[in-house]
């Protein structure tokens, strides 16, 4: 019964992806959207034609550092915050709007800041940390509160010290929750870099982007795109995995 | 008096220590004042000139609220179709998920080119980038019904259609606010960052326009002005969830 | 020829077992084969240890879920039938209130889901009756476990069902309110008449509303004795302290006892 629902559910999952390319291809190859959209297998024959190898490669390593880089002090930072949070319990109202404020103001906004205070190629990395920053600070507090109040009396009656109890309590009863706010960390931390790419980088997929929105170059506009969609898909897919595993063993 | 003061440092000594960060990070590194305007002349530009900053300003905040409403709507309309057809569910599930885990932002390029550098197409980015979370957010909330309700339905003999007004609509409200807030910043940035790639009007244009001149002082301006509004937005979208579901659950 | 009229079964559980699979692939039985039948106007009340299938038994008779083997019938037709007719009123273990609507909104949902305008004069009666007076426009998580759950009883009883089925309503009261609510429920009970099915963990509480009380046994449930209880209607809360009662209660506990009440 059960096998049957998850077999069911793979195929009509498989069947949507299936129609939902067919239509791209489709709309293409008729013109239904004019010039602007092109077909997927043009696309996908621009991306993997040998001679823009290079071009690509290039845009990708210059994007995926600043990602990997921002992601990385995002998630440095959103952890600091909570823990920090969690263990002098007075910081946390400070915290928390500092966060949301943070989360609220429009990172374009913040483009001319990191453009002086660090650098147009930096800019991407430092917006991406900061939209890491928010989620995982967000679910790492709300996974910190996760433990259960009979567990932390427990643990309060047998005069457990707070970082112990950090370490032995806290701690794996926040990892589901963490695991999966670093999951929906990655889609925010690429479009962070694409942003930080926009103002005036000079390389980079978003720069890719945005010339070729410019210069009327569309099946390079779609590549560098569905490169980025790609690769934000497989990395949140990896991360959905360590997420299941993490709700076996932590919950 | 000393209480209020004391609410206030425990709120926002987070938000004043960035700021003090920031003042020592330019007066250490000495980063050139024509370059980082002083806070005064930023200040200077707002006052003297509210017109610009007005009327672009209020119409990202229109095309903002406009496109989140309608992006909305169109999530929670195709949440319910496909809530009311286990295919079409099966279907359109997956594709939201693979949506929800790419950089949509990325997609304003494209939809720009599509559609043309136009006022309305920043309004069409800021419908396709609200209707993700709507649509993602709003079908989870169908299927998380209270515990015990949906026997309850049936033993009492309501109908398809009672049951999905009564009970299902209801359920799905929570979802429906957390999805407003969280697409409520997104949908500024996103009208800002159309703005500024197609250069029509607007903050976005504004801002880009400011650059490329060089006016560093109406550049910061404008960010000012667009943080103001966003984190207004979002703080009401905050309140608006949290007066809901003190109400709803 | 007896002047008596002949009882009329109105529920009828006929050779039914149910087993359920479980998310491993693997079944587990709840009932094993249990047979019953309830008259029209019958108070039977359920007795058994947690696991041993009470719910499952109610559940079968609200249509919600299928017998594996057997029928469930009420009136000879299949209890789904009634449910679609709104003659059933239901009190479940967890009280089932709707988080978005108040106490009175809650107690009127049934006219609501069965399409009729509701009688606002029998809605703040019955809250009245289950002492929740005053807190019709409070929300359920404003209100205690117990309030909560009387609220349900004042749900279930709201379209003057045929058949009433009550799964531990009074679960988490004290035991002053429990027995205020008995008294109550007996009230309501004997103006109306509804057969009533009500599941139970407190043997006092079955004695003092059943005419009859069914003990079950578990792993797979099954019935194990029933008891027919003596007590004269109107019951007065007094029956509890005659001896007659005692010796039913002791009884009773002795059957519920693991080792199966052969004592
Ligand atoms: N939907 C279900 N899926 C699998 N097993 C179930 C299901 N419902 C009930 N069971 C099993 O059937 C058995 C009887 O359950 P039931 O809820 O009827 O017990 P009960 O007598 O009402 O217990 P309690 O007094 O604790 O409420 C239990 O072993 C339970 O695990
Ligand atoms: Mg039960």
């Amino acid at each position: 019964m059960k096998h049957r629902q998850r077999i069911r559910t793979i195929t009509l999952g498989a069947i949507g992806i299936a129609l939902f390319l067919a239509l791209w291809e489709l709309i293409g190859i008729r013109g239904w959207a004019g010039l602007t959209w092109p077909p997927l297998s043009t696309v996908l024959a621009f991306l993997f034609d040998p001679s823009r190898r290079p071009l690509f490669l290039r845009a990708m390593t210059a994007s995926f550092s600043m990602i990997a880089f921002g992601y990385a002090i995002g998630l440095v930072l959103g952890l600091a915050a909570a823990a920090l949070g969690h263990l002098v319990p007075p910081l946390r109202p400070g915290l928390d709007r500092l966060a949301s404020i943070i989360h609220a103001i429009p990172t374009i906004a913040l483009a001319p800041l990191f453009i002086v205070l660090l650098s147009r190629e930096l800019t991407g990395m430092a917006i991406a940390a900061l939209g890491v920053f928010f989620v995982i600070y967000v679910s790492a507090t709300s996974g910190l509160a996760a433990s259960s109040a009979a567990h932390r009396d427990l643990f309060q009656v047998f005069g457990t010290s707070r970082l112990t109890q950090l370490r032995r309590l806290d701690m794996p009863a926040a990892l589901p929750a963490l695991v999966s706010g670093m999951k929906y960390a990655v889609p925010a931390a690429f479009i962070g870099a694409i942003l930080g790419e926009w103002f005036g980088s000079s390389r980079g997929l978003g720069l890719l982007m945005v010339s070729a929105m410019q210069n009327f170059q569309i099946p390079l506009l779609w590549s560098a795109v569905l490169i980025a969609s790609t690769a934000s898909l497989l990395i949140f897919g990896l991360m959905s995995l360590a997420e299941r595993l993490a709700y076996e063993r932590y919950r | 008096m000393t209480k209020m003061l004391k609410t206030f440092v425990s709120r926002y000594w987070g938000v004043a220590g960035v700021l003090l960060f920031w003042q020592a990070w330019v007066t250490i590194t000495g980063v050139n004042s024509i370059v980082v305007p002083h806070p005064i002349d930023v200040a200077r530009d707002i006052v003297t000139e509210p017109g610009v900053y007005l009327s672009n300003g209020s119409q990202t905040l229109f095309l903002a609220a406009l496109g989140l409403v309608l992006g909305m709507a169109l999530g929670t309309l195709v949440a319910v179709l496909a809530w009311s057809s286990d295919i079409l569910s099966g279907i359109l599930t997956p594709l939201g998920l693979v949506f929800s885990s790419v950089p949509v932002v990325a997609l304003i390029p494209i939809i720009a080119r599509l559609f043309g550098y136009d006022v309305k197409t920043v309004l069409a980015i800021v419908v396709i980038i609200s209707f993700f979370p709507a649509f993602v957010f709003t079908s989870a909330g169908l299927k998380t019904l209270p515990a015990g309700s949906d026997d309850l339905f049936r033993v009492f003999g309501a109908s398809r259609w009672t049951r999905f007004v009564r009970l299902v609509l209801p359920s799905a409200v929570p979802n429906w606010m957390i999805a407003f807030r969280l697409a409520a910043p997104p949908a500024v940035l996103s009208a800002m960052v159309a703005e500024f790639l197609m250069g029509t009007s607007g903050l976005g244009y504004l801002f880009r326009s400011a650059a490329s001149n060089f006016q560093t002082d109406r550049a910061f301006g404008t960010s000012v002005v667009a943080t103001i509004i966003s984190v207004i937005c979002f703080g009401l979208a905050l309140s608006a969830e949290r007066a809901v579901l003190k109400r709803w659950t | 020829m007896s002047l008596v009229p002949a009882p009329v079964t109105a529920i009828h559980l006929d050779h039914i077992s149910k087993s359920f699979t479980l998310d491993g692939g693997g079944t587990i039985a709840a009932l094993g084969e249990v047979t019953l039948k309830i008259d029209k106007g019958e108070f039977v009340a359920l007795l058994g240890p947690s696991g041993c299938g009470k719910s499952t038994i109610l559940r079968l008779v609200a249509a919600l879920e299928e017998p594996s083997t057997g029928a469930v019938t009420i009136e000879g037709r299949a209890p789904v039938e009634l449910s679609r007719q709104h003659r059933l009123g239901v009190a479940f273990q967890d009280h089932a209130l709707l988080p978005w609507l108040t106490i009175a909104q809650n107690v009127a949902l049934p006219y609501q889901l069965a399409g009729k305008p509701v009688d606002k004069a029998r809605v703040s009666a019955l809250i009245a009756l289950v002492g929740l007076a005053g807190f019709e426009a409070a929300r359920p998580k404003q209100l205690s476990g117990g309030m909560r759950q009387r609220a349900s009883i004042a749900r279930a009883l709201v379209l003057k069902p045929d058949v009433l089925l009550l799964d531990e309503p009074f679960g988490a009261l004290d035991a002053v309110t429990r027995r205020q609510m008995n008294v109550e429920l007996q009230r309501i009970w004997s103006e109306q008449r509804i057969t009533t099915l009500l599941v139970t963990h407190a043997v006092d509480e079955a004695l003092f509303l059943a005419d009859r009380v069914v003990v079950m046994t578990g792993r797979p449930g099954k019935i194990l004795k029933t008891v027919e209880v003596p007590f004269a209607r109107p019951r007065h809360p007094d029956v509890t302290r005659e001896p007659r009662f005692h010796e039913l209660v002791d009884e009773l506990t002795l059957a519920l006892e693991p080792a199966g009440g052969h004592g």
